[in-house]
């Protein structure tokens, strides 16, 4: 299967999205709401890319568009960039604070008007999803996209402590602006409004999880689980790997 | 004497129920009960007639009486004089404002006459809940034509020869969704009814719901037969608890008629229907985020680059079109595709109903041949503007549609005409303004609606929209400037290319529209600081004319604040500190002395 973005022809397998394609090939396509090995959601719109159609061109989110044998892409034509322009600029007048989209600002040189900017505003979420898709995947479903329009919001059900949220983190983790507040301090972790109990690394003793998380894994996995943070699990399969292969080398 | 049997239908839509219509038609069942009338006339609680302003309505069979306004102390009189004496009633019949006369049977009245009833060819006429009625009409004789002597590719030929296009909208070609989801094997197939209903001023839909759920019910069993599905859901949107009543009568009397069910009329098809209740989302009503509500999921729509009839209802080829769309099935079938194309203009077969609000004499619910002119709809339907008032355009499609400027009236109400100019058809709302309706305000309206209902799922509807609202609203304030309209455009045109769905894709046809007509009117705000429609409060004042003013005193009277002063037949005076520029006075002045002027500059410094 043939795609040709930006005139290069490039291999597509079957069943991929253009998004997909473009990461195997490094072709850079700005996204805010992709992440691999999850399945696109088209909320940011800003991997808008330009596909030929016939003698038309149409707009289309890479994230979630099949790709088809023949296609041709435009990933940065005059049209594709002025809305990304504006797709950063209406991002930097909801989260005007927020250093990751203050940069992606400076980075496509968006202004927005002074008189347009609430520089008061505090909020960091624009609403890209990944930390649900994350919860999702987990098989917690703790969180989840509540209300509509302006007052949409990533929340627990009724904004009360979760009894499914294990406290793994993992919400955080892939957040790109760091609007989820997580701290750590005393022995307990607080994330959406509730308590965990943090639990220590058995070997260096760094609070690194929480006990629902672990036995969140431990129910999946029907074993119990060694308590080990993940910078000593890998020394420790560093000094296994060299135990092993001593003899080789 | 009365040797014929008569009919008394009473509406009982939601408009006439409001109006107390039920009490008329109990009224009428209890005061024939044992009475000793010689023939007793049949009583009917029919669907609602269109006219709602006007209700509650009562029709006389076959005398072709019709009253309106009806209260149910004027039943003895109406079984005395009409039922018994063959007479009719003059105060309670219809008022004709254009040819100012009364008028014994609706059907003459110019709200009517220029109608031609496909969709709504029932309502009105038959009891919702009665099948037999129905059936009397020629229901399901569609039905069996298509199960005993069509095979389904047939079945879908004469729906595509037919050049139907879904009434939801979008005006997609009916035939070709059908023709492309039978191709599909991927087994279940599902048929779906959008009954989510949610333009500000529509009611078409629940109409036909509520007034002839049959034909609905037929249309989708058809559908089912030619694309070989046997599961069909209708979503009905959770404020049309009426509609969903008649609907569950006429599924239950369907399948006890052997219409729904296993083993259809011994044919061996099998097709059963449920009733989902919307969400009371506006956006459920596009199509994905629909299907995504009935799946369980949160209303939100997908990306659909791969249609819906692939992949639509829990991944599964499914059909989904509107009730209006599926209420011209029936007859389509029964009366061929060519009669069809007789009706309306080359791809533009049929007819549309159009619910016809705002600012003129006649409102209410009309069924059009496509095709004609939005001047005949306003003023030889509508009977012209209120007070006859300047015509300034008309809104169509909802908030999602655009501005039709007065130099449009001769424009032909049709899918393609309305797109050319930048507005669509929509679900077929037609709101008519005056020249006392603020374009720049009414943008503002339509932007406040979507930023609430916008599902909130990608950025350029969510926050473009919001954007665009608070741009609009600087402006109605005074706080505009000259630049805000290059945003307003840029933004727009992002909004329109970059959306997820056709909520967000469509949202900023208002401003658009309006920025493209009525350019002036927003400078208008911005440089002169003045509303010229007098809405805009901040960009208001009023005064009075002194060459002009008659010193009636009738503005005087209506202030509620007391600014106005003034002496008997002499000009009077407004008080500019005192005014809250309700506009009352230039209402109600009869020498039109009242002018409406700008706001004060000097506030505006910010």
């Amino acid at each position: 299967m043939k795609v040709i973005v930006n005139n290069k022809v490039y291999q597509g397998i079957p069943g991929e999205t253009l998004m997909e394609l473009a990461k195997r090939y490094r072709i850079s396509i700005p996204n805010l709401c992709h992440k691999d090995g999850m399945e696109g959601q088209g909320r940011c719109r800003l991997c808008m890319v330009e596909v030929k159609e016939g003698s038309k061109t149409r707009i289309v989110s890479s994230c979630v568009y099949p790709i088809k044998d023949g296609l041709e892409v435009m990933t940065d034509s005059d049209k594709i960039r002025a809305i990304r322009k504006n797709i950063i600029l209406l991002l930097l007048l909801k989260t005007p604070n927020n250093d990751y989209i203050k940069s992606l600002a400076e980075e496509y040189g968006v202004r927005a008007p002074e008189r347009y900017m609430d520089s008061s505003l505090q909020e960091n979420c624009i609403l890209c999803g990944l930390c649900v898709k994350a919860c999702e995947k987990l098989g917690t479903s703790a969180i989840s996209l509540v209300n509509r329009g302006t007052s949409k919001k990533v929340s627990t059900p009724y904004d009360d402590p979760s009894k499914d949220c294990i406290g793994c983190g993992a919400c955080a983790d892939v957040c790109p602006t760091k609007a989820i507040r997580m701290t750590d301090e005393n022995g307990i972790r607080r994330i959406w409004n509730k308590d965990f109990k943090l639990v220590r690394c058995s070997v260096c003793g760094k609070a690194y999880t929480t006990e629902e998380a672990l036995k969140f894994i431990e129910s999946k996995l029907g074993d119990e689980e060694e308590r080990i943070c993940e910078g000593c699990r890998k020394k420790n399969i560093g000094v296994r790997f060299k135990e092993s292969y001593k003899n080789y080398f | 004497m009365n040797e014929i049997k008569r009919k008394i239908l009473v509406c009982c839509g939601t408009g006439c129920l409001a109006n107390k219509s039920y009490d008329v038609y109990t009224g009428f069942l209890d005061k024939l009960k044992g009475s000793d009338i010689e023939v007793v006339p049949e009583v009917k609680a029919t669907g609602c007639n269109g006219l709602c302003e006007k209700g509650p309505v009562v029709k006389i069979l076959p005398d072709e009486i019709s009253y309106f306004k009806v209260k149910s102390k004027d039943v003895d009189e109406i079984i005395s004089k009409t039922i018994l004496g063959g007479q009719v009633i003059d105060r309670l019949l219809y008022f004709d404002t254009k040819d100012k006369k009364r008028l014994v049977s609706h059907k003459d009245a110019n709200f009517y006459r220029h109608q031609h009833k496909i969709a709504l060819r029932n309502i009105g006429e038959i009891d919702p809940k009665d099948i037999e009625d129905y059936k009397a009409r020629e229901g399901y004789k569609a039905l069996q034509k298509v199960l005993f002597e069509m095979t389904p590719d047939e079945v879908i030929s004469q729906i595509e020869k037919s050049n139907l296009r879904g009434r939801g909208g979008a005006g997609f070609p009916t035939g070709s969704k059908w023709r492309t989801c039978s191709k599909y094997n991927n087994d279940p197939k599902y048929v779906v009814c959008n009954g989510d209903e949610g333009d500000p001023g529509a009611f078409m839909d629940r109409s036909i719901m509520e007034g002839d759920p049959n034909t609905v019910i037929e249309g989708m069993i058809i559908c089912g037969y030619a694309i070989n599905s046997n599961r069909g859901f209708l979503y009905i949107r959770d404020e049309y608890q009426l509609a969903r009543k008649n609907m569950q009568v006429a599924i239950d009397s369907a399948r006890a008629h052997g219409f729904l069910g296993k083993n259809i009329l011994q044919t061996g098809f099998d097709f059963d229907l449920e009733i989902v209740r919307g969400g009371g989302a506006f956006v459920c009503g596009e199509s994905s985020a629909l299907m995504a509500s009935i799946e369980g999921h949160v209303g939100e729509p997908r990306a659909k680059y791969i249609r819906s009839v692939e992949r639509g209802l829990w991944d599964k080829p499914t059909v989904l079109n509107n009730v209006e769309t599926w209420a011209n099935i029936p007859p389509i079938i029964l009366k061929g595709p060519e009669w069809f194309k007789t009706i309306g203009r080359d791809k533009n077969s049929g007819t549309k109903v159009f619910s016809l609000v705002g600012k003129v004499k006649n409102t209410g619910l009309v069924e059009i041949p496509m095709g004609t002119s939005l001047r005949e709809l306003v003023f030889d339907i509508g009977g012209g503007i209120i007070k006859d008032r300047p015509f300034k355009g008309v809104q169509t499609g909802g908030p999602s549609g655009g501005c039709i400027p007065a130099d449009y009236l001769d424009i032909s109400l049709d899918f393609d005409s309305l797109s050319r100019i930048g507005s669509m058809m929509g679900s077929g709302g037609v709101i008519v303004m005056d020249d006392t309706t603020c374009m720049v305000d009414l943008a503002r309206y339509y932007m406040e609606f979507l930023s609430e209902e916008s599902c909130g799922k990608c950025t350029t509807c969510r926050e473009g929209i919001n954007t665009l609202l608070n741009i609009l609203n600087r402006i109605t304030l005074g706080q505009g400037k000259e630049e805000d309209l290059e945003l307003l455009e840029s933004l727009s045109e992002t909004i329109k290319e970059a959306s997820l769905c056709g909520l967000g894709k469509t949202a900023p046809n208002p401003v658009m529209t309006t920025l493209k007509y009525f350019r002036n009117e927003y400078l208008d705000h911005i440089v002169n600081k003045r509303c010229p429609a007098g809405v805009c409060k901040n960009l208001t004042s009023y005064s009075i004319e002194e060459e002009v003013c008659i010193g009636c005193g009738a503005c005087a009277k209506k202030c509620p604040v007391g600014a106005i002063s003034g002496e008997v037949k002499k000009p009077h005076f407004i008080d500019r500190d005192k005014c809250i520029k309700c506009g009352s006075c230039f209402s109600v002045c009869p020498s039109g002395a009242v002018k409406i002027g700008g706001g004060l500059i000097e506030s505006y410094s910010k």
